[in-house]
């Protein structure tokens, strides 16, 4: 269970003053599929990542299964980073000098679980990069560099994943491809905030959330394309 | 996986960048590394020259120039005293030196122990050139300068021989083999000296009995020269007592000489240890430089680390892991280029010194190298944790 209480976020003061988000409420199961609509600008991204505890409001309360963690000090975000949330990049966000199968260990690496190589691999071969494994970034396509990147929020078993912009650089083929692997895993039991300027990837998701100027202006439930449970 | 193996995979793709950082460190180590090393050869050469300066200890004369005055007219000088020192007092002189080591070491052997070689000189005339033949203890001198090299024959083994100096061997054209007459007695040429670079060169030496009988100075030597054969040997007490005990002589501990040569070596390693001492700080700052600029470059990675979970102490390890890196590969090049530097400014500080490969000094220049690497490392890792995750996304 996710719960935004009037979340405001302001950078800047005085005339450089810039409210990107302005006293938003929101909450959302962690079993729901959200999709974060609205133009450039409209404070998607600083959406999302106070709802993941990268950046803080200026006020408000952030409530993830009855914490709040808006307020807490750096270690305790570091272990929401470890199990609750992970992150999907729309630049994927891949560390170059590591294979795929690396990069997906990396999470475990922090969190001092080293062993873990079966299941990294389990993860790649079920987005299906189980060929592709030792791969560097550089040597992998726009679409498979986002599966890695899935694969490696997937190892940590996060209860949400949040995903911003994720088919923002892929053509519409390879972004459906990334779309039903994100389906499947809202099935399997993830819940997942997505951040899309694209209301037909946003149909994907089974709550809609529109943002314009820093505020949420609507809010809207829905059958989703493919069944939700199994 | 673990995290220095992310680092290193990390530091191997951008080589380039870690190389140049680690230029600073190799500068600093190698100025160290080189400094030291050529003021090893240094004192290296000072004591063996020490040990060249053969004699610890000369016992000459005592002579006293008294100023012989009228009023306050000055008259000139006198010598008063004898110019030789009567062979008797050797085994005086021998007790006592021997008596004064056994003391200092704490050995009761009974033998020698010091090295005693009396020398008589004597200015004379062969042809027409004038020349100091000096009367010499043929087995007790070689022990004292043990630098001398015979180039042609052998050395002095019987009593109507003589061993020239290489230039007096020159100046006079005399061959192995022939013969001199020294006030009557002939004596013959065994062997002729290699150059020393010393008055030994100009010299002719011939046994002692040989010549005191010669010259009519039986029982006669000018001088005594001793060799304790030992560094921590107490050559200015055996001076004392010979002054105090033994009439008619004076003994002059010549170790001094060499011990303020070796003051002023010290002085001058201090100096140059304080330069390589700022070399190192500027290296430092030059990688505490190339450190910030590396964690400007990756803002994002850092970012991606944080985002899938370290925390920041697990950053600044992965930047002092980089730091180790840069300190073991600074540390071995230092100590090859500090090395190789000493090789070549060795021979030009000291002339004719040999640089020798100190391999403590590897362990030396790694420590080095690590501790300026690390200790670099520390400003742009706290840095680096400060950067938020969000900002370094949104920055690129």
């Amino acid at each position: 269970m996710l719960e935004l209480k009037g979340i405001s976020k302001i950078y800047g003061e005085g005339s450089a003053r810039v409210v990107a988000l302005d006293k938003i409420s929101f909450s959302a199961d962690e079993d729901n599929f959200v999709a974060v609509m609205g133009p450039s600008g409209s404070g998607k991204s600083t959406f999302l990542n106070i709802i993941g505890g990268l950046d803080r409001p200026s006020k408000g309360e952030v409530i993830l299964d009855g914490q709040r963690i808006d307020d807490l000090d750096e270690n305790s975000l570091v272990d929401i980073r470890r199990g609750k949330i992970a992150y999907v990049f729309q630049q994927y966000h891949l560390l170059q000098s590591l294979t795929a199968l690396e990069n997906v260990l990396l999470p475990l690496v922090f969190c001092g679980a080293s062993k873990d190589e079966d299941r990294a691999l389990e993860i790649l071969e079920k987005v299906g990069l189980g060929k592709r494994t030792g791969h560097k970034p550089s040597q992998l396509s726009g679409g498979e560099q986002q599966r890695v990147a899935i694969a490696r929020a997937l190892v940590s078993m996060p209860s949400l994943i949040l995903a911003d912009e994720p088919t923002g650089n892929m053509d519409r083929k390879t972004g459906s491809e990334i779309l039903r692997l994100f389906t499947q895993l809202h099935k399997e039991g993830h819940g997942i905030i997505m951040v899309t300027h694209d209301p037909e990837i946003a149909d994907y998701a089974n709550i809609k959330v529109f943002l314009q100027d820093g505020r949420l202006v609507k809010k809207t439930n829905h059958k989703v394309r493919r069944p939700k449970k199994r | 996986m673990k995290l220095y193996q992310v680092v290193l995979k990390d530091v191997i793709r951008r080589k380039r960048r870690v190389l140049y950082a680690t230029l600073g460190v190799v500068i600093g180590t190698a100025t160290v590394v080189g400094i030291l090393t050529v003021a090893r050869a240094g004192q290296e050469r000072i004591y063996n020259q020490l040990e060249k300066y053969g004699p610890n200890l000369a016992v000459i004369p005592a002579i006293n120039n008294l100023d012989m005055k009228l009023g306050d007219v000055r008259l000139g000088m006198l010598a008063v005293g004898d110019n030789y020192v009567s062979e008797d007092k050797l085994p005086q002189i021998r007790q006592i030196a021997d008596g004064e080591i056994r003391k200092a070491l704490k050995i009761e052997d009974e033998g020698n122990i010091a090295t005693i070689a009396p020398n008589l000189y004597i200015d004379t005339k062969i042809g027409d050139t004038s020349v100091m033949v000096v009367g010499v203890d043929p087995q007790e001198e070689i022990k004292i300068k043990t630098w001398w090299r015979v180039s042609q024959g052998k050395y002095l083994d019987q009593e109507d021989q003589a061993l020239v100096g290489a230039i007096a061997a020159e100046i006079l054209k005399l061959n192995v083999g022939d013969v001199i007459p020294l006030d009557g007695t002939n004596i013959t040429v065994a062997g002729i000296l290699e150059e020393t670079g010393s008055n030994d060169d100009y010299q002719i030496f011939v046994p002692i009995n040989t010549l005191q009988k010669a010259f009519g100075r039986e029982g006669l030597v000018s001088s005594v020269d001793i060799r304790a054969l030992c560094n921590a040997c107490p050559v200015e007490i055996i001076a004392d007592g010979i002054n105090k005990e033994v009439p008619g002589v004076r003994a002059v501990a010549v170790k001094q000489i060499a011990a303020s040569e070796m003051g002023m070596m010290e002085k001058m390693s201090k100096f140059m240890l304080t330069l390589a001492g700022i070399t190192l700080a500027v290296g430092l700052f030059g990688v505490v430089n190339t450190m910030m600029t590396s964690v400007n470059e990756r803002i994002k990675d850092i970012g991606i680390m944080r985002a899938v979970g370290a925390s920041r102490s697990q950053i600044v390890k992965a930047f002092i892991y980089e730091a180790i890196i840069i300190g073991i590969i600074g540390g071995i090049l230092g100590y090859a280029v500090g090395t190789f530097l000493a090789y070549i400014a060795g021979p030009l500080v000291f002339e004719g010194t040999t640089v020798a490969l100190v391999p403590q000094y590897f362990a030396l220049a790694l420590v080095l190298a690590i501790a300026v690497a690390v200790v670099a490392a520390v400003y742009p890792a706290i840095r680096a944790t400060q950067i938020k995750v969000a900002d370094s996304f949104r920055s690129l």
